[in-house]
């Protein structure tokens, strides 16, 4: 009897709790949220090889691979609370398919701007910290003493002292000597994003340019050929990249 | 369900199976005792190893590992009956011989394959490349063979040999071709008090930093990215793997070739140019030649190298020495089946 009355009770419970989810999807209390990333270099579309640019230390450059992780999303509301997402993920600019991702369960509500770590933070950059996917591990920072992943590879050719000598450039960020050199970035929406269980399209650029002009300008000539255990080539990068990333537009799907 | 959808479905069915039939009827050999009950293969990789993506339709058995393991050693499999795949691809060589001939190693984890990347996808789309247009297989000769309906019927309950099954049972087998337990493989795992000697420390403090920088192609536990690199051999590059991608900034780009077992397989590059380990290093040193499509990764390109002394040389030579796994060309698993 008791038998019978509990499996009617547990019945009750997952129709109430089916009812409560259906009605609950009707009027969604959460949207979406695509984040797309464009590479560019000035105003002009990033083009891999043969494609050159002018930097600010006077060198013409062009680029041949740009990988490197993001980290940490927070959506900001306009009442000061935020919504965020820890993991990472990885880009590559010669994959279209990393260059956009995806925000679910993003909760309804006005949102102003948002922040997030260009590389890793320290909880994720140990070694070993990512998944044991072969990515990951190729994008590992194994210099003896150090730990994790490399944050950016951004390689290519520049002309050497403008004299038409061609010579590699890598700029690879990551921790070293216990300096984490994630970079923060925080920006802030033109116009205000109203989620209302919709799905929402962000865009955002890294210019590739403001890697290398300010607030220093980054001399190819002065870091390589050795950078990775070179922290003031480090911070001199830390510091540059606040401001590589832009919002170029917050559109409703 | 309305009955006249049941009655089609029904009979598609019905006639599918007797299509089945039919076919049976003319490829069953004598002997009806066969038994398609595969028991499932465990891949063991050190820990430290990525993650391992096997196809779903291919999932290892004891039954297939042995059948291609079998495949392998057998020259039944190629047209002219003479050679196999262990006939260029030789265990006590880390399964190469000369080159242009690509070791056998860790290639679970690879998804680009030969020299200029044309397969690129699971191990199956190489292996089925390699049966049906290298070896040019003829699946009549496998099919009145005394042995292998039987053993691809106890792989894949198939009847019929195809070459979509000879590449799949050649795929379990090259999975097991790990390599993982070479003295710096023992030093990682951190048991049995293996150490590396101060030679091999400091060569591994040349690969693995921007001195000598070897690890952005050769690195990670697997001692390659997978990758298409110029490397800086010559100043007139082959078309190399453009000659798949038709983009001229592929020129010269070959794949960076796993650096385990590198002791075993010289001589060295695609096209064996240089005998020994000595040779490769001082190419790395002194003796880059530009082209437009060096890698940036050639850091000191301008430089023409890397310009280490005699002693870092050594010390290099000794820790890439380090990566050589004798239990791997002694695993008599891996051996040939037919003694
Ligand atoms: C006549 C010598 C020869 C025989 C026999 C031979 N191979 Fe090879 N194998 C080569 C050469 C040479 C290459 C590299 C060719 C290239 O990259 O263009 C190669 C490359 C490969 C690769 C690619 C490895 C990589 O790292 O990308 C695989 C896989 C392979 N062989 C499997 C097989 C299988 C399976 C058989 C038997 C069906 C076989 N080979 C028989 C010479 C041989
Ligand atoms: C830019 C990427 C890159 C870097 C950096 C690099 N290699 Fe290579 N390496 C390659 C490629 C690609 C090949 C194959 C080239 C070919 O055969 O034409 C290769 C081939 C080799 C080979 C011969 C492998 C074989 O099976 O024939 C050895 C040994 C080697 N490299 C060692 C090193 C060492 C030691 C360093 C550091 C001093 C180094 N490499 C740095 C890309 C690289």
């Amino acid at each position: 009897m008791k038998n019978i009355y509990s499996s009617f009770l547990s019945i009750l419970f997952a129709f109430t709790a089916i009812l409560f989810l259906t009605t609950c999807k009707k009027e969604s209390q959460n949207g979406f949220v695509h984040l797309h990333f464009n590479h560019a270099v000035g105003t002009e579309e990033l083009v891999l090889n043969n494609a050159w640019y002018p930097c600010a230390a006077g060198h013409l450059f062009s680029v041949v691979r740009l990988k490197y992780y993001t980290s940490n999303f927070s959506m900001h509301r306009s009442d000061g609370t935020a919504f965020q997402v820890n993991e990472a993920h990885y880009r590559d600019a010669e994959t279209p398919e990393t260059e956009s991702f995806t925000l679910k369960d993003v909760p309804n509500g006005e949102y102003t701007g948002l922040s997030f770590i260009l590389g890793l933070d320290e909880a994720a950059n140990v070694d070993g910290g990512l998944p044991n996917t072969t990515t990951n591990i190729n994008m590992e920072w194994p210099l003896p003493g150090d730990q994790g992943y490399h944050y950016m590879k951004l390689e290519g050719k520049y002309d050497s002292l403008s004299t038409g000598v061609l010579r590699n450039f890598n700029l690879h960020t990551g921790a070293t000597g216990g300096n984490q050199n994630y970079v923060e970035i925080s920006l802030l929406f033109h116009h205000p994003m109203r989620l209302n269980g919709d799905t929402w399209n962000i865009s955002l650029a890294m210019d590739l340019e403001e890697w290398l002009e300010h607030p220093h300008v980054y001399d190819f000539d002065a870091f390589e050929p050795t950078i990775m255990g070179n922290q003031d080539a480090q911070q001199a990068l830390k510091e540059n990249g606040a401001d590589v990333f832009s919002v170029t537009s917050v559109e409703r799907e | 369900m309305k009955p006249a959808l049941f009655y089609l479905i029904f009979f598609g069915i019905l006639s599918g199976l007797l299509g089945c039939k039919k076919d049976h009827v003319e490829n069953v050999p004598p002997g009806q005792d066969w038994t398609y009950d595969p028991t499932p293969f465990e891949i063991k990789a050190p820990a430290s190893f990525p993650i391992l993506n096997i196809p779903v339709g291919n999932p290892t058995t004891v039954e297939g590992v042995k059948l291609g393991r079998m495949l392998y050693y057998d020259p039944v499999l190629h047209s002219d009956s003479l050679r196999a795949c262990a006939s260029c691809h030789s265990q006590e060589r880390s399964f190469t011989s000369d080159p242009p001939v690509l070791p056998h190693v860790n290639l679970a984890w690879n998804t680009s394959f030969l020299w200029n990347g044309k397969v690129e996808g699971a191990l199956e789309d190489i292996m089925l490349f390699e049966v049906k247009e290298f070896f040019k297989t003829d699946l009549e000769k496998l099919q009145n063979h005394q042995d292998y309906p039987k053993l691809f019927y106890e792989a894949f309950g198939a009847r019929t040999i195809t070459h979509e099954l000879c590449a799949k049972a050649l795929s379990q087998f090259q999975r097991t071709l790990i390599s993982g337990k070479s003295k710096y493989d023992r030093v990682l795992e951190g048991t049995n008090w293996v150490f590396l000697t101060d030679e091999e420390l400091n060569g591994f403090d040349i690969f693995f930093t921007e001195k000598g920088d070897c690890f952005h192609c050769h690195g990670g536990i697997l001692f390659t990215d997978n990758s298409f690199h110029n490397n800086a051999l010559d100043a007139s590059p082959e078309p190399a793997r453009s000659a798949i991608t038709s983009n001229p900034a592929d020129v010269g780009k070959f794949k960076s070739p796993t650096l385990r077992n590198i002791e075993l397989t010289g001589p060295y590059m695609h096209d064996g140019r240089y005998e020994t380990l000595e040779e490769v290093v001082d190419f790395y040193s002194e003796g880059l030649k530009t082209s437009e499509t060096v890698d940036p990764l050639m850091k000191s390109l301008h430089l023409g190298g890397k310009h280490l002394t005699t002693q870092e040389k050594s010390d290099l030579i000794a820790f890439l020495k380090s990566l050589t796994d004798t239990a791997f060309i002694a695993d008599t698993a891996l051996a040939s089946p037919f003694h």
